[in-house]
């Protein structure tokens, strides 16, 4: 089925918010991939992914936490569902199903940089 | 902290671009990142950024605002659909509706159409802004000061050669209305022959087909004439340069130009012009003191008209001497004022259909008020028939029309119907206009409404009627609550109040124009029908020339042979318009009496002919010697005050005028006689055997075969001037010609509120049909309880005779403060009865009565057992 799928990008941004539990939004979103995964991203993308992925069901949304310095918006805080995390799960499964069919033969510098998520 | 607002163009691009949804979030976190980018890149790093986050996000398609392609067309069709449905669901009620605008619409269009005719009137003139005629208010004696059109003969040249801002002048001067001119010895008559400067042509645009218009007058005996002149002498042939030949004073004139037929809306009207330099003689250079052609004056631009009008008092005096102020004082008057402001001026011989301002006022304010009948007709019948539309209502909000929806529904559909109307109304214009013309005497033509700007201005109003109109219902239907309506009860409700303002509003309009009318039309019949003081009856009068004045006795006696001819009289003027002034001069006890007065030169039976009474003395008699060479007098009664203000003797007064050296007396006191129009005053009037010819002959008829008397006439009259064609005129139709605006006016008012009577019935009509569909059903339980018909009529009714009623009172007053306004301006007035009122208030409350009946008698004579099942 269309949109069960997860990209690259999507994968991350859905394991930064469960990673983020609690007060999970675009902004902060954004930092935690810039710190684990050292990628600068634009928001703008962060954005159209935390939508998608809500609209594909990851993810679910509440406001809350308008600041002064949001100009008085309140924030999209995001949380991955029951589904989200299946879907994470599954997708870590595949990947390690694969890993141990491949022979050890792989320098480490190899697995260097592609944690696992490729 | 302070914080630092983030670029206004770029947050406002966000908010426009992204999706409504998630725009609070977005530019949130935005508005974060930036205030986090200040700290630590600095404020215009941080702007830079913040523009980028935007076109990035912009640019994003996830985030963009979703067009919605929503198409109204598909919606627009259902909107006809359904209106031609209702309109041919209910035929009568459409019919009334589109009809009774269309008829107002026409009416309107059509009378506006008059009155931009009249209003452009001499409009052709290029310089007619600068273009002023002479006119003078003339006080002699007794006579009331009177306006006259009429200037002296050297005032034009000596005008301007006085003052700098007159640019050039022109005089008019007519030299027959009727003129015989000889070619190839055949004889032509030729109408309004005038006698111009050669600046005529230079002042005023009449379009010039041959000749040249700054010289072919220069000549003494040039002589220009109209096209079909030109046809009707020439033929085919070219006229320049012919000569043409007065038949009695021998003058000839050689042709050398030709211009087109004058437009009707000329108010100048000729068919040959000639030089007037052939009449130039000294005499008339200093004929100060005779008054007998018109005088236009070309301004420069910009002059102040009262205050010239101030300094013609200082050129009277300069040429005529200090106490001709007593007599005589100059005005302007426009030439746009000269068509439609000269209802006051007497001695106006050169004013082709002239008319009143006021009349053209009356036909636009009567014209502005059918059409406001009809709107509020349509209006009424929309709303009404909107009511039966309660269902569909309901059931297009409840399937999620919103009420703007509802309402441009609404509006569409009447500025659709208001087209619909129009196009209806200009069939009806097209059909009437040349019934209206013969009306009001004009060439009214449809070409004009043609006109784009016209055309979009005509569409335009329509389409405000339409939205006006519409605004009402659509307002109204469109706040139904659906669930009632669907139910079936949000149609009625105590809302009718604004339809029955309406209604009686309509009622009024049409009450107070029905009224007015029967007043104006009661008070012209009156004027006619009033005893003038002499018999206009059966008197045919003809036109005498200096030819014909030579065998004058052979005529009358030759005349006075023929078994169909009761007598014969003459005269120097026709009865039935301003006489003449001339100055006079009686002896009382004391003094000699110097004095004006109005005169007219009789033959000796002339007050026999006319059956005028004599109230002293005698009238004028062939027996007397004296009669007969000028010297005996008759006055009438207000002259006979003048001359003796206690009512003593003026019998055997010595009296004597102008144009006589020798005292003659006064014979006879004759009663007032009305020759001038009855809403002026009878004026001072003396008559006496003028020493010199006739102008016109009086013939009187024995009734019951006029076309054998008339040919009688001819007969004598071809046998004796085979040169002179023969014509004629009965004096009651030209008495009548006198009252012709008025005539005009209450026949076109006539027309009017007959309209508003039948468009305000109409409307009535359609109103009353759905009240009584509406209580239908409280109709069958009241005949199933026992109601017999007289009853239920009576109840339906009821209301519409209350709201006439309430218009009768409304209208009432009104109109008798308007309708006494207007008369004061005649001096015989018809009076203003209760009985007209009661007549009219009574009449249409018959008709809002048959119309209401028509309707409620069917419901109260229907099965209630049918009307109990209806749902």
């Amino acid at each position: 089925m269309r949109g069960t799928y997860l990209g690259e990008l999507e994968e991350l941004v859905l394991l930064s918010v469960a990673s983020l539990t609690e007060e999970a939004y675009a902004v902060l979103v954004r930092t935690e991939i810039e710190e684990k995964a050292n990628r600068t991203l634009n928001i703008s993308a962060i954005h159209s992914c935390l939508y998608r992925l809500e609209d594909k069901g990851f993810l679910e949304s509440y406001y809350g936490g308008a600041t002064q310095k949001r100009g008085g918006k309140s924030k999209r805080l995001f949380k991955v569902t029951a589904y989200g995390y299946k879907t994470l799960k599954e997708s870590q499964e595949v990947k390690q199903s694969f890993w141990q069919s491949i022979p050890q033969l792989t320098t480490k510098n190899e697995i260097k940089g592609t944690p696992g998520f490729c | 902290m302070k914080l630092k607002a983030p670029p206004v163009f770029a947050k406002r691009l966000l908010k426009w671009l992204i999706a409504d949804a998630i725009y609070d979030d977005l530019e949130g976190d935005l508005q974060e990142l930036y205030q986090d980018r200040v700290e630590e890149v600095g404020a215009f790093r941080a702007r830079v950024h913040y523009y980028k986050d935007v076109l990035m996000s912009v640019r994003n398609s996830t985030l963009r605002r979703k067009l919605n392609f929503y198409n109204p067309l598909v919606m627009y069709k259902n909107y006809l659909k359904i209106a031609m449905r209702n309109l041919l669901k209910y035929k009568g009620y459409s019919f009334i509706n589109l009809f009774g605008l269309a008829l107002g619409m026409a009416a309107c269009l059509l009378i506006l159409l008059f009155v931009n005719n009249e209003l452009n009137f001499d409009g052709f003139h290029e310089k007619k802004a600068n273009i002023y005629r002479l006119d003078e208010v003339q006080t002699f004696g007794a006579v009331s000061a009177q306006k006259v059109a009429l200037s002296m003969y050297p005032m034009g040249p000596n005008l301007l050669a006085d003052y700098p801002q007159i640019i050039n002048f022109t005089r008019f001067w007519g030299y027959g209305s009727k003129t015989l001119l000889e070619f190839e010895n055949e004889q032509h008559y030729v109408n309004s022959v005038t006698r111009v400067d050669t600046s005529f042509l230079q002042m005023f645009d009449f379009e010039i087909i041959m000749g040249d218009k700054e010289t072919a007058l220069k000549g003494n005996n040039n002589m220009m004439i109209s096209q079909s002149v030109s046809k009707r002498i020439f033929g085919a042939e070219n006229p320049m340069g012919k000569v043409l030949r007065t038949s009695d004073e021998a003058m000839q004139f050689t042709i050398t130009g030709v211009f087109a037929d004058v437009p009707d809306e000329s108010h100048l009207q000729f068919e040959a012009l000639l030089s007037i330099g052939a009449w130039d003689e000294e005499r008339r250079q200093n004929g100060w003191g005779s008054n007998y052609l018109n005088t236009y004056l070309q301004l420069a631009d910009n002059v102040d008209i009262p205050a010239l009008e101030a300094t013609f008092d200082d050129f009277l005096v300069k040429f005529m001497g200090e106490e001709t102020l007593d007599y005589y004082e100059l005005f302007l008057q426009p030439l746009n004022d000269v068509h439609l402001g000269s209802m006051d001026i007497t001695h106006d011989y050169n004013n082709h259909k002239k008319f009143s301002r006021g009349s053209v006022n009356i036909f636009m304010i009567l014209a502005l008020f059918v059409l406001l009948i009809a709107s509020i007709n349509f209006m009424n019948l929309s709303t009404a028939r909107a009511a039966t539309r309660g269902k569909e209502v309901g059931v297009r909000k409840s399937i999620g029309a919103f009420r703007n929806q509802i309402t441009g529904q609404f509006l569409t559909e009447s500025v659709l119907l208001t087209l619909i109307a129009l196009i209806l109304g200009l069939v009806l214009c097209r059909m009437s206009i040349s019934p209206l013309n013969n009306i009001i005497d004009r060439e009214l033509s449809m070409s004009l409404l043609m006109e784009p700007l016209n055309a979009l201005l005509i569409v335009g109003v329509a389409v405000s009627i339409g939205l006006l109109s519409g605004v009402y219902p659509a307002l109204f239907m469109s706040g139904f609550n659906p669930v009632l309506a669907l139910k079936g009860t949000g149609s009625s409700g105590g809302k009718s109040v604004f339809r029955n303002m309406l209604v009686v509003f309509q009622y009024a309009v049409a009450i107070a124009i029905i009224i007015g009318t029967v007043l104006a039309t009661q008070q012209l019949k009156y004027m006619q029908n009033l005893d003038l003081g002499f018999e206009k009856d059966l008197v045919v009068t003809l036109d005498m020339y200096g030819d014909t004045n030579e065998k004058y006795d052979l005529l009358r006696s030759e005349l006075l042979n023929q078994p169909n001819i009761q007598g014969v009289t003459a005269t120097t003027q026709r009865l039935g318009n301003n006489l003449h002034q001339t100055s006079m001069q009686y002896r009382t006890d004391t003094a000699l009496v110097s004095g004006s007065s109005s005169f007219v030169g009789i033959e000796t039976n002339y007050t026999d002919f006319f059956e005028m009474d004599i109230l002293e003395g005698r009238g004028l008699s062939e027996e007397y010697e004296d009669d007969r060479r000028g010297r005996s007098f008759v006055i009438n009664e207000t002259l006979a005050k003048e001359i003796a203000p206690d009512g003593g003797e003026v019998v055997g007064t010595a009296f004597h005028f102008g144009g006589a050296d020798t005292l003659g007396t006064i014979v006879g006191v004759v009663r007032n006689f009305n020759y001038n129009k009855l809403s002026l005053r009878v004026e001072p009037l003396f008559m006496t055997f003028p020493p010199w010819g006739w102008s016109e002959l009086d013939v009187k008829l024995k009734p019951g075969n006029l076309q054998q008397s008339i040919a009688e006439i001819e007969a004598v009259w071809t046998e004796l001037f085979p040169q002179r064609p023969f014509e004629y005129k009965f004096l009651d139709e030209h008495i009548g010609q006198m009252y012709k605006s008025e005539q005009q006016l209450t026949k076109v008012i006539s027309i009017l509120s007959g309209l508003a009577i039948i468009i305000a019935s109409l409307g009535l009509f359609g109103l009353a049909s759905f009240t009584v569909r509406q209580r239908l059903k409280e109709m069958g339980i009241r005949k199933v309880l026992g109601a017999t018909v007289p009853q239920i009529v009576m109840i339906l009714s009821k209301k519409f005779t209350i709201l006439v009623f309430i218009a009768f009172l409304v209208a009432a007053p009104v109109t008798y403060w308007l309708m006494n306004s207007w008369m004061a301006g005649y001096e015989y007035q018809v009076g203003i009865g209760i009985g007209i009122f009661l007549l009219v208030g009574v009449t249409s409350w018959l008709i809002a009565l048959v119309t209401v009946s028509a309707q409620s008698l069917g419901v109260a004579r229907s099965n209630p057992v049918k009307t109990l099942r209806i749902d």
